[in-house]
């Protein structure tokens, strides 16, 4: 599924061809088009509503990368992501507020960039501590080990110790400002967005280079069956360590970037559910598919905001509608599972490569 | 075929809904309740009183003869997405909100003081009472802190002076609450602060979760403190089923809480329990006698008749308040023809003094330096089978020189 069929007529010449990102003109039109869509096309379109929908739809593809990296190439089904979610959010929030940064760096507006990474680096750390039973445990019991980082970290780190740092209503409340990007303040829909593109491409970009390296064949091979890949002589522990890292970083960052669309964080923010729904978000973008993780996200995030639009002029007729939609939602994601696992096991970029494969066989696609 | 009509009818409905905005002639206010989430115990009962409520101003000329077109989600208590619900009030052309939990009301204080949007809010956290840091975050009761601050201070009047330790050591404190939750621990500060005041020793504070239905654990730490009184942060749910628990385990300990752990399901819930428990109210319990409670009455049997009257709570009544608050202020706003976010606070809320909605509540009163609408806060206690005013407890008027300093938190 990873490979794309080649439009009719083209050819790779050499190995440099063959691992080009963009492989034909064709597709550097496309990913030119799509940029220009991203940047300048939704920003000039989209009001604020449908901007802060981009947000929500950025924000649960940051975090569902990291958790299809460790289920969809490393074969490490996890149900406790959005504690790491909530270790970036909180260290960046921390460091935001109490540490004091040189003047230097706050007049640069470095302190918020530097936040980001720093609280990455310490929710991947965090994550290889919830990693270390992969060592011993796999499958169900594993589940039930990352569930331990939703509950160990959320529910009784954060909320009984972290959450006391300075006292309630002065540590984690960020004042209007805080959040500043050199010289640009964060305050609109627009500059998040603008933030979420680019970790977006910036980290799916890394993950997919990473997927291509000696690091992402490790995972994979761990992933199809990780006693052959031990005998291969790949350091199965190490890797596996490794991927809780980098799924880690990356919902790290994820965390630290959407305090920038807070006022106030409160543990309250980072649910057990969001760990659940983000592995809904892969199971129905495509598990094993960076695609796929995008697709899921925004899948999840428009489909129910467009059925929320559907339900808001019946609502005229039918006003209870609005109040029971939070019902039909949640009925919506439980049957869009169901349907995806019975129908389409393979999720929406199963389709996107059909279809792609399709025009690019076309005229001879049978 | 039929496949495809559907779609084609999904998308037409989809548009239109996309495309939907306010006409001219009505006036769009959104609310977002929680009916589903960890708060619904409280939070279903004052959606159905905002929904009835609406419907009583519009019967009575709407906003001066301008209907009031209400748009109310569930947002099922998850600040995500109460976030992008306010952007569609926004989109749709609302004038106000009608906001709901804590969290999220905090989260978007700064966003509705931007786009000057009036949030009247069911918290009543002390740190939204402030105007110069929250301007447009409004509500038509007395903040947690007050009450908090008011509930243990009748406490102190009332109970601690007949106890047969009185004079002899200093009465022993604790609090019981979701650490996590913003709502619950809106008013430590203020609480831990009173009782300092009034010489409490304070003891270890216990997390107990909104959605706990056994505490036996916080209770047992609580024994090793033996409180004297018990403050609770939670609703109805949880707070109910600690006091089952200290019950049953003999904690000893009376009870106050936050008014929303304190309705007619408390008594239902905890049984026995219940007996003695005290809390600050913001507005009468439903079909006590006041002079629009027949109104709300009518409207509840009228608009969700399949609601049990027996089980309609003081919630109601909230909703009640919040709504026809907001429905003054934009009829002051409008009258001085500025029907939008700044008329509705300056022209409309800031110009009310003493205002009664006739709900048994505290007078509203709101200036510009000063979003507490009273210093006078009512405290009710649970005492054979009735809910019964023990106190008025007057802060304002008992510490004159700490009001002030006390607004905000």
């Amino acid at each position: 599924m990873s490979t794309t069929f080649l439009p009719c007529g083209e050819y790779h010449q050499n190995y440099h061809e063959d691992h080009a990102w963009w492989q034909t003109r064709f597709i550097k039109g496309k990913m030119i088009a799509l940029m220009l869509m991203l940047f300048i096309g939704i920003p000039y379109v989209a009001d604020e509503y449908w901007l802060s929908v981009c947000n929500q739809i950025g924000y649960t593809a940051l975090g569902a990368l990291g958790v299809q990296l460790l289920i969809g190439f490393c074969g490490q089904v996890t149900l406790g992501h959005a504690a790491f979610l909530a270790v970036g959010a909180y260290t960046s929030t921390l460091l935001i507020l109490e540490f004091p940064w040189p003047k230097l760096l706050l007049d640069l507006g470095l302190a918020y960039p530097l936040s980001i990474f720093i609280a990455a680096v310490a929710a991947g750390i965090w994550s290889v501590i919830f990693g270390l039973p992969s060592a011993k445990v796999k499958g169900f019991y594993l589940i039930l080990t990352t569930m331990a980082a939703q509950f160990i970290t959320v529910d009784f780190v954060i909320t009984q110790y972290i959450s006391q740092i300075g006292g309630r209503g002065q540590a984690f409340s960020l004042p209007p400002g805080t959040i500043k990007i050199g010289p640009w303040v964060i305050d609109s829909d627009l500059k998040i967005y603008y933030m979420m593109i680019a970790l977006v491409i910036v980290l799916t970009a890394a993950v997919l280079n990473l997927l291509r390296s000696r690091v992402g064949r490790a995972w994979v091979a761990i992933r199809d069956n990780d006693i052959s890949a031990e005998v291969m002589g790949i350091n199965v522990v190490q890797y596996k360590l490794f991927a809780f890292f980098v799924a880690g970083f990356i919902g790290g960052v994820a965390g630290a970037f959407w305090i920038s669309n807070l006022a106030a964080i409160s543990p309250e923010h980072f649910p057990w559910f969001w760990s659940l729904w983000l592995v809904g978000v892969i199971l129905i973008g495509g598990v094993g598919s960076i695609h796929g993780t995008i697709f899921g996200s925004i899948f999840m995030v428009v489909v129910m905001e467009l059925l929320q639009m559907a339900v808001i002029p019946l609502a005229a007729s039918y006003p209870k509608l609005l109040m029971d939609f939070l019902f039909i939602k949640e009925a919506a994601f439980g049957l869009a599972i169901c349907a995806f696992m019975i129908f389409e096991p393979n999720g929406l970029a199963y389709r996107w490569w059909q279809t792609k494969n399709y025009f690019n066989l076309w005229p001879f696609s049978y | 075929m039929k496949a495809k009509a559907l779609v084609v009818v999904f998308a037409i409905v989809v548009a239109a809904g996309v495309c939907s905005t306010a006409s001219a002639a009505e006036v769009v206010i959104g609310a977002l309740n929680d009916m589903t989430g960890a708060t619904s115990d409280v939070g279903k009962d004052y959606a159905l009183g905002i929904g009835e409520a609406v419907n009583y101003c519009n019967d009575n000329g709407g906003v001066n003869g301008k209907p009031i077109k209400l748009v109310q989600f569930d947002y099922g208590y998850r600040v995500p997405e109460a976030l992008t619900k306010y952007k569609l009030f926004k989109r749709m052309g609302a004038v106000a909100v009608e906001g709901w939990g804590t969290g999220d009301t905090e989260a978007l204080a700064p966003t509705v003081t931007a786009d000057k949007m009036p949030y009247v809010s069911a918290s009543y956290s002390g740190h939204l009472a402030d105007p110069k840091k929250t301007p447009y975050n409004l509500f038509a009761a007395t903040d947690y802190s007050s009450n908090a601050r008011a509930t243990l201070t009748a406490w102190f009047d009332k109970r601690w002076s007949k106890h047969a330790d009185f004079g002899k050591r200093k009465p022993r404190f604790a609090c019981s609450y979701m650490f996590a939750s913003p709502y619950a621990s809106a008013p430590i500060k203020a609480i831990k602060d009173q009782a300092t005041l009034l010489g409490f020793d304070i003891g270890p504070d216990q997390d107990v979760s909104l959605f706990a239905v056994d505490t036996k654990s916080q209770v047992l730490s609580l024994k090793d403190f033996k409180p004297d009184v018990v403050w609770h942060g939670n609703t109805t749910m949880s707070v109910s089923a600690t006091m089952r628990d200290a019950y049953a385990l003999g904690l000893g300990a009376d009870h106050i809480m936050n008014l929303w752990g304190f309705d007619e399901n408390l008594p239902r819930l905890a049984d026995k329990a219940a007996e003695g428990a005290m809390a600050a109210t913001v507005n009468a319990f439903y079909g006590e006698n006041t002079p629009l409670m027949p109104t709300v009455v009518e409207y509840a049997k009228k608009f969700n008749p399949g609601v049990p009257q027996e089980k309609r709570l003081s919630r109601t009544v909230q909703g009640w308040s919040n709504v026809l608050a907001l429905w003054e202020a934009m009829k002051r706003a409008d009258k001085a023809g500025a029907l939008n976010g700044e008329g509705i606070l300056q022209k409309g809320f800031e110009t009310m003094k003493d205002f009664d909605l006739g709900l048994g509540g505290a007078k509203l009163t709101y200036t510009s330096t000063d979003h507490r609408v009273s210093g006078k806060v009512p405290v009710y206690e649970y005492k054979n089978g009735k809910f019964q005013l023990v106190q008025v407890t007057d802060l304002q008027g008992r510490w004159p020189d700490k009001w002030q300093s006390w607004l905000g938190w």
